[in-house]
């Protein structure tokens, strides 16, 4: 099988991830519960993954560094945080369901939408800046297209928000592992991020970079001032409650290392060489309409006619090529690009692909455009 | 022997002091807070030689950290809190 869906789950791991992570299921008990060596063992992973994640993310301080269940918990913790009911929220016009479902959550909120252009930039910012003002309780923003592999502006937009005093929140789901995720550089209020996508880590697990106060979305136990019934004040505990996924922690602590050898740069620029590879193969294939840009990332959508984009997943399936097709849970972003109607058929590559893979997907993708669907 | 409990507000919190303390060449030991001293409820502390807490204090201000509260434990396993 050629795995093509890394924007969803990276299916291939680097071999320390899993060993890891099986490692600690018999290793280690629950951080912050117990001063006996598995427990106080489980501590240490615990830190030593904070201080990893906030060496790679410009954090200043580990506590700052929030384990949660996925990227959607720690937007919702974000969001929920920042904005209140009855208050403004701007988001960019490529965000996921799960920017703005937990937005349509809360009571009586006005959702701006800064649309731009797909793959235009500046098109982009100019609209954050008409939106931008004053009173406006968070902007979230996407720094890559889930959809579409659009780079979004993020370092301009995170100073438009400093210059204008408006919290910044930033989704990483597709940029965490890859690109440059400044937590301080950007002044950012938050930071979230899935850790089983371009970090290589286990299903289940995520972080949240914290730059200013947060409020719990759980509450619980956290090993800590037990005596009291608030949760307690500090990070990262204040987001904490419960038993934490520690075989998870361990996985991801695996991944954050590999992702940290290896180096954002480089694994980007593997997968962007992969992506724009599989389009060249596009190039002129009658039929097939690619999404491509400059500003784009190591994933890309496409459209074959008169096929739906379901189909077109489905038959590559069967050819043994692994996609995702549809709104990819993301209906906002493909209302900007226009495809709300036909979907798309979504291609993302990661550190693991091979050039031939990019090849035989293109190939798979032309015969299937001439006809040859079945 | 006798120590210095530094107490401290998570358990994060003492895992970050204790490297702090450990960079500098302090030894530092992070364990649970004793119930008796704790009076919040569960927590940790940093544990260092009696002779080290001077220079520990130091270190940790140059870090902008601040300890909780510091007690010291005796060979008869008393504690006595220490206003640093």
């Amino acid at each position: 099988m050629i795995y093509l869906d890394s924007a969803a789950t990276t299916l291939e791991k680097p071999g320390t991830v899993p060993r890891a992570a099986a490692w600690a299921m018999t290793h280690l008990a629950s951080p912050g519960r117990g001063g006996h060596a598995p427990g106080m063992g489980a501590a240490k992973l615990m830190y030593d993954m904070r201080e990893q994640a906030a060496r790679l993310f410009h954090v200043g301080d580990p506590e700052q560094v929030v384990l949660t269940y996925n990227a959607t918990h720690g937007l919702n913790i974000a969001i929920r945080s920042l904005v209140k009911p009855g208050g403004t929220a701007v988001i960019s016009g490529y965000e996921h369901n799960a920017v703005t479902r937990p937005l349509h959550a809360i009571p009586g909120v006005t959702v701006k939408v800064a649309a731009g252009p797909l793959f235009d930039p500046d098109g982009v910012y100019a609209a954050f800046e008409r939106e931008v003002t004053p009173g406006v309780d968070a902007v979230i923003c996407s720094h890559v297209s889930n959809v579409f592999g659009f780079i979004q502006p993020v370092d301009r937009i995170a100073r438009l928000c400093r210059e204008r005093g408006v919290p910044l929140i930033v989704d990483a789901s597709q940029s965490a592992g890859t690109l440059s995720v400044d937590l301080e550089g950007w002044g950012a209020a938050f930071v979230a991020m899935p850790g089983h996508k371009g970090l290589y880590g286990p299903q289940g697990t995520g972080l949240l970079l914290c730059g200013g106060d947060a409020q719990p979305l759980l509450h619980g136990g956290t090993g800590s001032l037990s005596v009291s019934q608030e949760m307690p004040d500090f990070l990262p505990d204040r987001l904490e409650a419960g038993t934490h996924n520690v075989c998870g922690a361990a996985g991801l602590l695996a991944g954050l290392r590999f992702v940290s050898r290896t180096g954002p740069g480089r694994i980007h620029a593997h997968e962007r060489a992969l992506a724009r590879r599989f389009m060249d193969r596009l190039e002129g294939a009658p039929g097939v309409r690619v999404f491509r840009g400059e500003a784009q990332s190591g994933l890309c959508s496409v459209i074959l006619d008169g096929l739906d984009c379901e189909e077109t997943g489905e038959a590559l399936a069967r050819r043994g090529v692994a996609v995702r097709a549809g709104l990819h849970c993301a209906p906002l972003a493909h209302r900007t690009a226009g495809t709300q109607d036909t979907g798309t058929v979504r291609f993302s590559f990661s550190a693991f692909n091979r050039p031939d893979q990019a090849d035989r997907a293109a190939a798979a993708v032309r015969r299937l455009a001439q006809g040859g669907r079945y | 022997m006798v120590y210095y409990l530094i107490i401290c507000r998570s358990l994060t919190y003492a895992q970050r002091t204790a490297q702090v303390l450990e960079r500098v060449g302090i030894p530092s030991w992070v364990q649970r807070s004793p119930k008796l001293i704790s009076r919040e409820g569960c927590g940790y502390c940093v544990r260092i030689p009696e002779r080290r807490l001077t220079d520990a204090l130091t270190v940790l201000r140059r870090e902008g950290m601040s300890p909780k509260q510091v007690f010291l434990q005796t060979a008869e396993g008393e504690y006595s809190e220490v206003k640093p």
